[in-house]
C-alpha cells in the first residue's frame, strides 16, 4: 500500500467535484459502477476518511442489483463506512445526493440516475464543491444531454487479464474508461486493470504485461510478502491483507 | 392590555355572494338543508332590507321575497374562504384565529396587542382594516375589545360604537341585547322570557342563581353558557384563542404605497427583508431551517413560496439564494401585494462551526453526518438510509445485514479474500446453463433471455447450506451451493452459483442455476 496510485499517463486523478460515470453499454453497470467508486475515492484527508454515499431509487436496486459490501473496493469503506440509500424515485435520488454532498458529512457520494437535467447537476455540482466531496452520477445509458458534471465518462468492460496461475480463470478485472467530456483538457481513453495486490486501479498497459513478464518474479516477490504461501487463501494469487 | 378585533363578516358566502349584491340590490341568500326543511344561512343586504333573516325557512322566505336568488350552501367552502381570509389578516398580526364555534358565529378574531400604533392608532385601523376589506369585495365589521367576548359583541351589535376603551367593555356591553354575549338560542329565548333584554340587565343579578337557572335542559351538560359567556365578554374569564397557524417567531415585513405586480418588483424588495429577518435571527443566535415569503394580495388572498434549509442559516445572501432557487415567479401576485413577509416558522439554535482537530472524526463532521442521517430519514423513511454490517454467514446474501444508519459506528468489514460481486441480486435471478460436466462450471447459460457464452470461469467456491436454519415456510432441506466466477465473451463476469449436488442433494430435485451477482 506504500506504492503510489499508477494511474496511467494523463488520467485525471479522482478530486472533488461532480462527475458523470456512465456505462457503455447497460451490462457495463458494473464496471462502470467500479469505476465510479474509484472517482469518489480522492486522497484522504487527514483523520478518520468521511464515509461514502450510494443513493438509488428501489427500482434500481431490485432491477440491477443491490450493493454488497464486501465487493466494494472502496478506500473509504474500510474505516469510513458506506451509507446506502434506497429511495423511491429519481428527484429524491438528487434531493438525497444533494443533500449529502451539501452537509460535508461524506467524502463521496456516487448516485443512480437515468437522466438529470442540467439544473440539477449545477445544484449537485455546487453542493459537491460546498460539501468537499467527489460525487458521481452513476447513468446506465448513454450520457447524452446537458450536464454540468466536470468530467463525463464512458465505461466498458473488457477481457480479463490473463490469471497468473490459472489461465482458464478470469484474471484482474479490466474495464475501458472513455473520457468524453472534460472541462480541463482533452478527452482520452485509458484501459484499466484492478490490482488486488495494492487494491487499486492501475494502468492495464503496463501492469498487465509487467506482470506477464515478471511472473516468476511477481511470484517469489508473493512468496516473500505472503510467508511462502503463493496460492493464498484463494486460487487468484497472492493478496495483501489489510 | 389586550386587545380584540373582531370582523363579523354578515356576508357568509364570501365567494359567491360578491355576484350582484352591492351594485344591483338583488336580494340573495344561501341556504341550507337542516331539521326544518331549507332554511336561509346567509342573506345579503337587500335581503335583509326585505325583511328576510338568517335561520328564515325558505318557503316563507320566498313568500316575503318572490325574486329572492337562493343557492345552495358549500360550508366547506365558507370555512376555506374564511381560512384564506385569516391568512391574509396575518399581514396585521401575527395571531390571527379562526371564530367558527357555531352557526352564524363566524369570523376572525386578531390579537391587536400593541400593534395597532403601527396602523395609526385603533380608530384609523379600524377604518383601514375595513376599507381594506371593502375593497377586496367583503362586508365586514371590525371592533376592537378587550376580550374576544366584547369585540366580538361590539362588531356584531355595536352600531357605531366599535372600541370599548381599556377597562370599559362592561360600559360598552351594557346597552347590548343579549343575543352579542354569543349565547345559544334556548338561552336567549329564556332570558328574553325573563325580560333580561339587554346585558346590562344581567349585571345585577346574583351570579350562583344565573347558573342554576341556566343549567339547561341537558343534566349533567355544560348547560347554556350564560354566565361563562358574561365572564369571558367581562374579560373573567380567560379564553383560548387558536391561530391559523402559529405566528413565527421571527418575520419581517414590508408594505408598499402602490401594489407590486411584477416578480421583479418582489426581488427588488428581498434582500432588505432577508437582511432585516437575519438581523432578528442573529440576536438571538438562532438560524432559519424554514423560510416562508407571504405576498399579501390586494384582493384578500395570499400567495406564498416556502423553502426549507438543511442546516440552521441566518445568512441573508443563503436565505436570499434559497427563495431565488425557490422561484419566486410561483408566487401568483394577482392583481398586485401590497405587503410582503418572509418568516422563519422553524428557527433553531446557529452554531459557528469550528474546524476539528487531526486524527479523529472532528465534532462538527459527527454532528454532520448524524444531521444529514436524520434529515435523510425525516424524509425518505426510517428504512431508506441503510448502513451495511458484517454477518457471521457463509451465504452471500446472509453474511451482510443491512441496518438503519445511526451515525454512531459503521460495520468494519475485514478485507475480502475472496472474489465477491460489486452488485449482488437478492433474490438469486435464475438463469439457464449448460455445463459440459454435471460438476463443472457453466458453458453457457442465458440470463434475462440474452445467452451469454461462457470465456473463462473459476470455481467452484462451495458453500455449505445452512441446514440449522431450515424455515417453516421452505420445509424443503437447503442445498449446497457450488459458487463460479465467470466471464463471457463480452468481458463481463458474472457470479453464478449452482443450487444442489448432482445425484447426491435431493434426489427429485436437480440442481439449478442462478446469477447472485455482477463483478466489475
Amino acid at each position: 500500500m506504500s506504492d503510489p496510485p499508477s494511474f496511467p499517463e494523463g488520467f485525471p486523478v479522482p478530486e472533488r467535484g461532480l462527475e458523470e460515470v456512465a456505462a457503455a453499454e447497460p451490462q457495463d453497470l458494473a464496471a462502470a459502477l467500479a469505476f465510479a467508486l474509484l472517482r469518489v475515492s480522492p486522497e484522504p484527508d487527514k483523520g478518520v476518511p468521511r464515509p461514502g454515499l450510494f443513493v438509488a431509487a428501489k427500482a434500481w436496486l431490485r432491477e440491477r442489483g443491490r450493493p454488497f459490501a464486501q465487493g466494494w473496493q472502496m478506500p473509504t469503506l474500510s474505516s469510513g463506512g458506506l451509507i446506502v440509500v434506497a429511495v423511491a424515485d429519481e428527484r429524491q435520488v438528487i434531493w438525497a445526493l444533494e443533500e449529502a454532498l451539501k452537509s460535508g458529512a461524506v467524502g463521496g457520494a456516487v448516485a443512480a440516475l437515468s437522466a438529470p437535467d442540467f439544473v440539477a447537476t449545477r445544484r449537485l455540482a455546487f453542493a459537491a464543491k460546498a460539501g468537499g466531496a467527489a460525487a458521481a452520477i452513476l447513468r446506465t445509458t448513454g450520457a447524452e444531454g446537458l450536464s454540468a458534471a466536470w468530467r463525463r465518462w464512458r465505461i466498458g468492460s473488457l477481457a480479463s487479464a490473463p490469471q497468473a496461475f490459472d489461465v482458464r480463470a478470469p484474471g484482474p478485472a479490466r474495464l475501458r474508461a472513455e473520457l468524453t467530456r472534460r472541462r480541463d483538457g482533452l478527452p482520452g481513453v485509458w484501459e484499466l486493470e484492478w490490482d488486488d495486490d495494492r487494491r487499486i486501479w492501475r494502468d492495464a498497459k503496463s501492469g498487465p504485461a509487467a506482470a506477464q513478464q515478471a511472473r516468476g518474479l511477481r511470484l517469489a516477490a508473493g512468496l516473500a510478502r505472503d510467508g511462502l504461501d503463493p496460492f493464498g487463501p484463494s486460487s487468484e494469487g497472492p493478496r495483501q491483507v489489510g | 392590555m389586550t386587545v380584540w378585533t373582531r370582523s363579523a363578516l354578515h356576508q357568509k358566502g364570501l365567494v359567491r355572494s360578491a355576484e350582484g349584491s352591492d351594485q344591483e340590490p338583488i336580494p340573495f341568500a344561501l341556504v341550507e338543508r337542516n331539521g326544518r326543511g331549507l332554511c336561509l344561512r346567509a342573506v345579503n343586504g337587500a335581503a335583509q332590507r326585505l325583511g328576510l333573516w338568517r335561520g328564515q325557512s325558505q318557503a316563507d322566505a320566498r313568500a316575503m321575497a318572490p325574486d329572492l336568488v337562493t343557492v345552495p350552501a358549500d360550508p366547506a367552502a365558507e370555512t376555506l374562504a374564511l381560512q384564506r381570509l385569516a391568512l391574509w389578516a396575518e399581514r396585521f398580526s401575527p395571531c390571527v384565529a379562526l371564530m367558527a364555534e357555531g352557526p352564524a358565529m363566524e369570523g376572525l378574531a386578531l390579537d391587536m396587542t400593541g400593534g395597532t400604533h403601527l396602523f395609526g392608532g385603533e380608530t384609523a385601523f379600524i377604518a383601514a382594516f375595513e376599507a381594506r376589506l371593502a375593497k377586496a369585495g367583503i362586508l365586514a365589521r371590525v371592533a376592537m375589545a378587550d376580550s374576544l367576548g366584547a369585540a366580538w359583541a361590539l362588531a356584531r351589535f355595536g352600531g357605531m360604537a366599535q372600541i370599548a376603551p381599556v377597562g370599559g367593555a362592561r360600559e360598552a356591553l351594557a346597552d347590548l341585547p343579549v343575543e352579542a354575549l354569543r349565547l345559544e338560542p334556548e338561552a336567549v329565548t329564556l332570558l328574553k322570557r325573563f325580560g333580561l333584554q339587554r346585558i346590562g340587565d344581567l349585571y345585577p343579578l346574583p351570579r350562583a342563581g344565573l347558573a342554576r337557572r341556566f343549567r339547561g335542559p341537558r343534566a349533567g351538560a355544560m348547560g347554556l353558557k350564560v354566565v361563562e359567556r358574561l365572564d369571558q365578554a367581562l374579560g373573567f374569564r380567560a379564553e383560548p384563542v387558536v391561530p391559523v397557524r402559529p405566528p413565527p417567531a421571527y418575520r419581517s415585513f414590508q408594505v408598499f404605497a402602490e401594489p407590486i405586480t411584477e416578480t421583479a418588483g418582489v426581488a427588488l424588495y428581498l434582500p432588505d427583508l432577508a437582511k432585516a429577518l437575519a438581523e432578528q435571527l442573529q440576536r438571538d443566535g438562532q438560524g432559519a431551517r424554514r423560510l416562508t415569503l407571504t405576498g399579501y394580495r390586494v384582493d384578500g388572498a395570499t400567495t406564498s413560496i416556502e423553502a426549507g434549509l438543511s442546516a440552521a442559516s441566518a445568512q441573508p445572501s443563503h436565505l436570499l439564494r434559497l427563495l431565488k432557487e425557490k422561484g419566486l415567479e410561483a408566487l401568483d401576485l394577482g392583481f398586485g401585494i401590497d405587503a410582503l413577509m418572509l418568516s422563519a416558522p422553524v428557527a433553531e439554535p446557529y452554531q459557528t462551526q469550528q474546524e476539528g482537530l487531526d486524527g479523529e472524526r472532528s465534532a462538527t463532521e459527527a454532528a454532520a453526518l448524524a444531521g444529514l442521517i436524520d434529515r435523510l430519514q425525516a424524509r425518505l423513511g426510517e428504512d431508506a438510509v441503510q448502513t451495511p454490517r458484517p454477518r457471521g454467514s457463509w451465504l452471500p446474501e446472509r453474511s451482510e445485514g443491512w441496518d438503519a444508519a445511526s451515525g454512531l459506528g459503521f460495520g468494519a468489514f475485514d478485507p475480502v479474500l475472496r472474489p465477491r460481486p460489486i452488485l449482488l441480486f437478492h433474490p438469486p435471478e435464475r438463469v439457464e446453463a449448460i455445463a459440459e460436466l454435471p460438476d463443472s462450471a457453466p458453458a453457457r447459460f442465458t440470463w434475462r433471455r440474452v445467452a451469454r457464452r461462457v470465456v473463462r470461469a473459476e470455481g467452484p467456491e462451495r458453500i455449505a447450506p445452512e441446514w440449522w436454519r431450515l424455515s417453516p415456510a421452505s420445509p424443503r432441506a437447503p442445498r449446497t451451493r457450488d459458487y463460479y466466477r465467470i466471464e463471457d465473451e463480452t468481458g463481463r463476469r458474472y457470479w453464478l452459483f449452482r443450487e444442489g449436488l448432482y445425484g447426491r442433494e435431493d434426489q427429485d430435485r436437480t440442481p439449478e442455476w442462478w446469477l447472485h451477482g455482477v463483478f466489475a
